[in-house]
């Protein structure tokens, strides 16, 4: 099961259900499934970017990392369209979308 | 204008649908009415059953910002967007807009604006089991024109 089928709601910006020193990854329609194995949080760090965290997962997961740099692919922190320089801190919510098709 | 968005499993009414935007105000002269299905093929070959996805929390606050935009855009009384999740079956209802407005042209331009905004911006993909394999569908270059003319105009 793709990480991202989770029905449950997305943890709150606001109320952070995370602990501090982690950050949510949420992988969603096609890349979920590249994403089979992937830790569902990982340690915040200092100087963390959306761009850094892809290239964090390269070394183990090189099926991802080029699905996840294809460029028509978005990302959200907390929920919100951001760039992949964008500053990501302690407790955030990242996730990574490809092309909607709803509808 | 009374705006609502659901997001939910279970199929919808299009008739008790109707019924709410119509009786929304007496100042309601024109209701338009969108449903779109599950199609049996996807690229000529036969489905089983779609699986839809979304991200919850945000695709509802996606929508809002469809709705707000069309509520900006033209004068509207009521604008009902339901939206399915989970698996469906061919000729499955997935999706409802339904747009209640004073004057025809309203509803008619709002109801086209958020199916195509919809479509190209709010957090949707759509799984399809063939039976003997699985595929995320792929996004249209036809839903991305769609979805800009509305841009030339702002």
């Amino acid at each position: 099961m793709p990480l991202s089928c989770s029905i449950k709601p997305a943890a709150s910006p606001a109320t952070g259900l995370l602990g501090l020193n982690m950050i949510k990854l949420l992988f969603f329609g096609r890349l979920g499934d590249f994403a089979e194995g992937v830790a569902p949080n990982i340690e915040a760090r200092a100087d963390l970017t959306p761009a850094k965290i892809r290239d964090l997962l390269a070394a183990d997961h090189p099926a991802l990392f080029a699905e996840l740099s294809q460029p028509q692919v978005l990302i959200s922190l907390n929920q919100m369209i951001v760039g992949w320089e964008q500053p990501v801190f302690d407790g955030a919510e990242l996730a990574f979308l490809p092309p909607v098709t709803g509808g | 204008m009374k705006p609502s968005i659901r997001i939910q499993t279970q199929d919808f009414d299009l008739g008790a649908e109707y019924k709410l935007l119509r009786q929304l105000d007496a100042a309601v002269g024109a209701v338009v009415t969108f449903t779109g299905l599950v199609r049996d093929l996807e690229k000529n070959a036969v489905i089983k059953s779609l699986t839809l996805q979304h991200y919850p929390g945000m695709t509802e606050s996606l929508l809002q910002e469809i709705v707000d935009q069309a509520a900006a855009r033209w004068d509207l009384i009521g604008l009902t967007v339901i939206h399915r999740v989970g698996e469906l079956l061919p000729s499955d209802q997935i999706v409802f807009v339904g747009v209640a407005s004073q004057h025809r042209a309203d509803a008619f331009e709002a109801a086209q604006f958020v199916m195509d905004y919809l479509k190209t911006k709010a957090t949707f993909w759509k799984k399809v089991d063939q039976g003997d394999q699985q595929h995320w569908v792929e996004s249209k270059d036809s839903d991305q024109t769609a979805s800009q003319r509305w841009q030339t105009h702002d």
